[in-house]
């Protein structure tokens, strides 16, 4: 079969209303999963796998995609409108959404992330489309010595979302690096700060640690002192996005698509990174640097462009080599094989139509999560109406719930609660919430990555200046490390002048 | 008015408790764990199941996931249910052989569990990439024993089928001082150890067949061995009997429904007689075979004759070559 002749084949199987139909089913049923907290973009994806079984080869596959990309956007929404990520990878999203939400500029937050993650989607699909091959064979080079190198330069960007103190933006990561190492040893199996709990051979879950470090130290300080916020009347949240503020983010929103393909090439790394790096990134090149974590209409667009720019890429070393990235592609390699398609090289020999179907599919969806994502804002905004005292209890309920279902585990609740409590301790005290969660996605994967290279090199650490990929990373690493004390040091001198500028004028 | 309704209800109520110790079971939904993840083999096969099962079963089954420490969160949740056959376990051989046979500190042993019967086989493939220029499972043995200390294989985690299968390969071929001469790479999962594999990371996965066969057909990796009794569609690979090593038949994957110690031969025997039923079931032999198992029924007594025999060989050689997790 030709190119063109596979193209022609691909589209007449998207271009049936059947495909449309699930591509766009799979988009809204995506974005309400999402939305829910607790309820992953993961666990939809595999909810809706069963349904495919049934189905035409390329509706059930679109189903999935589409299920996919609408539950990466989906948790936003909540991240934005109640500080309760609807998904890992939305929680830079709330870092700035919910601050916005805060000042009744809600569905100006919310168009943002929709606008942004609609154009990553797209770049993510073409770059998918067209250097999936060249993309693929990097994605081989990437080894644990390789994986290691970049885990440490992303823990750079903790300095990024540290808000006003570096010393307690590396205090909280080292809490959460801490915290991350609770369970079994990865390389020996020996347990680890498990205390001889059954429950806690397994680690401390993600979803319950992120629902208890950012939604509930809100309602505990409502609980604590509820007349400052009824007090404060919330504006409506119907404010409408501006064109130049959707302009002036755009070189985020692009800067992030592409982090967001670079990072969704590379298996195992996940969207949650990519969004906080992506985000970090903004705001050290943004003119509106001291606005970020207040509510910066770019924020929300950089973290957005981070996690929806790692959609489609992750289907590259899926429909290339054969690999899953994560854990939702592999769910997607189980709808493959139910259909006896072999996902990898051969698919574009056996099937091209079934990859060019693919391809159209995943563009076609960028544009049905746009239509779809407007009528959601339209329908989810008017939480942002709804009184504290009424929205609060709700928001409890929805996490206890969302919490509990993820593997029908107590212990995940009590799990939540705790991260509520150490959450609001950390915001009387005002340490960032932001490092702790990124140390903690980031630090299994930098402990294994170490410790899986060493095994490689029998324990030489030349193994971490193997290629020019970790070469990369490591002067990437220092440049960003310079670079944080500079401004570091910089922003100590200027303090110090303002300091005593003001003396001399008391004393003039 | 209300006095009336109050009666009923609890007319009604108390009817509801009587009626468990009087009717056969079941009288109302089962609950069945997965003990892994959501979308992975053994969801997959037990949520096929359990539509299979959904005719023949009069209650509904609610399937759910409860993941962590290979299985043995999942594990001990059912271990410490009432068993009265309202709390089930798809077993893994993984959480119900591989890993009580290496890990003398699981919080659980499979004596505590009442087998209730087999339902798929999944023949385990020793691969390696195709770069590597090894064409058969006694060239990678010259391999290993020309470069002591050199050759890698990974797996799916510390005490997971692939981590005890490349070892237990290994052994029979006559590989002495394992944990010397071969260093294990755990990852995250089949794919990831295949992703190993594929990368030059690792040398070889010896695994569940189903994972590797889009690599094998694509021809970025060459199969070995396949430990089936058959060979298998797709592997051009000989049978463990074919390299005259016939005891590797013991080293293949499983899934089968496990309850509390102390259940009822009742449930036991209805179960039994379930599953002999739903795995005739045409949907899901087709969905199962797509997905590379072998679906197997074995009655009760049979899975535990199979379940005891395979722990028995195992722990054998795991204190034979010292593998245990300490």
């Amino acid at each position: 079969m030709t190119f063109l002749e596979a193209l022609s084949a691909g589209f007449s199987l998207v271009a049936q209303w059947e495909s449309i139909f699930f591509l766009g089913l799979g988009v809204l049923v995506g974005v309400f999963a999402g939305a829910i907290p607790g309820m992953s973009a993961t666990m939809a994806v595999a909810l809706t796998l069963p349904f495919t079984f049934a189905l035409q080869p390329i509706s059930g596959i679109l189903l999935l995609l589409g299920v996919y990309k609408g539950g990466i956007f989906g948790g936003s929404i909540p991240a934005i409108l109640i500080k309760t990520p609807g998904t890992p990878a939305s929680s830079a999203t709330s870092l700035d959404g919910y601050p916005l939400a805060e000042k009744g500029r809600a569905n100006e937050a919310l168009s943002m992330s929709l606008y942004s993650s609609c154009i990553a989607d797209l770049i993510s699909n073409l770059a998918l489309i067209l250097f999936a091959a060249w993309l693929a064979s990097f994605a081989l080079n990437f080894g644990p010595p390789e994986m290691f190198a970049l885990i440490v330069f992303s823990l750079t960007i903790i300095a990024g979302v540290s808000g006003d103190s570096l010393i307690k933006g590396i205090i909280a990561a080292t809490v959460g690096l801490i915290l991350a190492t609770v369970g079994l040893d990865f390389i020996g199996g020996t347990e680890r700060l498990t205390f001889g709990s059954v429950e806690l051979r397994g680690g401390l879950n993600l979803v319950p640690m992120l629902i208890g470090l950012f939604a509930l130290p809100e309602i505990i300080a409502y609980i604590r002192n509820p007349s400052e916020k009824d007090q404060k009347v919330r504006a409506l949240g119907h404010s409408v996005l501006k064109w130049v503020d959707f302009r002036r983010s755009l070189k985020s929103i692009f800067r992030g698509s592409f982090i967001g393909v670079f990072l969704g090439a590379i298996p195992g790394i996940g969207a949650a990174p990519s969004a906080f790096l992506s985000y970090s990134e903004a705001r050290r090149s943004s003119p509106n640097r001291d606005n970020f974590g207040k509510g910066e209409l770019e924020g929300v667009a950089a973290a957005e462009a981070g996690n929806n720019g790692v959609a489609g890429a992750t289907m590259i070393p899926l429909l290339s080599l054969g690999i899953p990235g994560d854990i939702i592609t592999a769910i997607i390699i189980g709808a493959f094989m139910v259909h006896e398609l072999t996902p990898g090289p051969l698919l574009f020999q056996n099937n091209a139509e079934i990859v060019y179907a693919i391809f159209i599919g995943l563009v076609a969806s960028s544009f049905l999560l746009l239509i779809v994502g407007s009528v959601a804002i339209r329908a989810f905004r008017y939480i942002a109406d709804v009184p504290a005292n009424l929205l609060f209890p709700g928001v409890l309920v929805l996490c206890f719930f969302g919490v509990f279902a993820i593997n029908n585990s107590i212990f995940d609740v009590a799990v939540m609660l705790a991260a509520g409590f150490v959450g609001y301790l950390m915001l009387i005290f005002r340490f960032p919430a932001a490092p702790f969660l990124i140390a903690f996605i980031l630090g299994p994967m930098l402990e294994n990555a170490f410790r899986q290279s060493l095994l490689m090199s029998r324990g030489s650490l030349e193994i971490f200046a193997r290629g020019p990929i970790t070469i990369l990373f490591w002067c990437l690493t220092v440049l960003s490390i310079t670079m944080i004390i500079r401004s570091t040091v910089k922003a100590a001198r200027l303090k110090r002048e303002a300091a005593r500028s003001a003396q001399s004028m008391q004393k003039e | 008015m209300r006095k009336t309704l109050t009666a009923m209800t609890l007319g009604a109520a108390t009817a509801a408790v009587a009626v468990p110790a009087l009717a056969e079971y079941p009288t109302r939904p089962i609950q069945m764990y997965v003990p892994y993840g959501p979308g992975g083999a053994t969801d997959i096969s037990g949520r096929a199941l359990a539509n299979a099962l959904a005719d023949i079963v009069p209650r509904s089954l609610v399937v759910s996931n409860r993941t962590g420490a290979g299985g043995a969160t999942g594990s001990v949740a059912v271990r410490d249910a009432d068993p009265d056959g309202y709390t089930l376990l798809f077993a893994r051989v993984g959480s119900h052989t591989v890993n009580p046979a290496m890990n003398p500190n699981l919080p659980y042993t499979i004596d505590e569990f009442t087998f209730i019967g087999m339902y798929e086989i999944n023949p385990v493939a020793c691969v390696v990439n195709s770069d590597s220029g090894i064409e058969t499972i006694e060239e990678f043995v010259d391999f290993v024993k020309e470069t002591p200390g050199g050759a890698t294989f990974s797996s799916a985690g510390v005490g997971t089928m692939p981590h005890f299968a490349s070892l237990m390969v290994l052994d029979a071929f006559g590989v002495e001082d394992l944990a010397d001469t071969v260093i294990h790479i755990p990852t995250e999962g089949d794919g990831q150890a295949l992703t190993a594999v594929l990368q030059g990371t690792a040398d070889i996965f010896c695994g569940s067949s189903s994972p590797a066969l889009p690599f094998i057909e694509s021809g970025q990796m060459t199969p070995l061995l396949v430990t089936s009794s058959e060979r298998l569609d797709g592997f051009d690979a000989p049978t463990v009997e074919e390299v005259g090593k016939p005891e590797l038949l013991a080293l293949v994957g499983w899934t089968a429904i496990a309850g509390p110690a102390g259940l009822s031969d009742e449930v036991v025997e209805k179960w039994g007689a379930w599953l002999e039923e739903g795995t005739q079931n045409p949907e899901f032999n087709r969905l199962l075979t797509s997905g590379g198992s072998i679906v197997q029924y074995m009655s009760p007594e049979d899975t535990v004759q199979f379940v005891e025999d395979a722990y028995d060989v195992f722990r054998a050689l795991v204190v034979e070559l010292d593998l245990e997790i300490d």
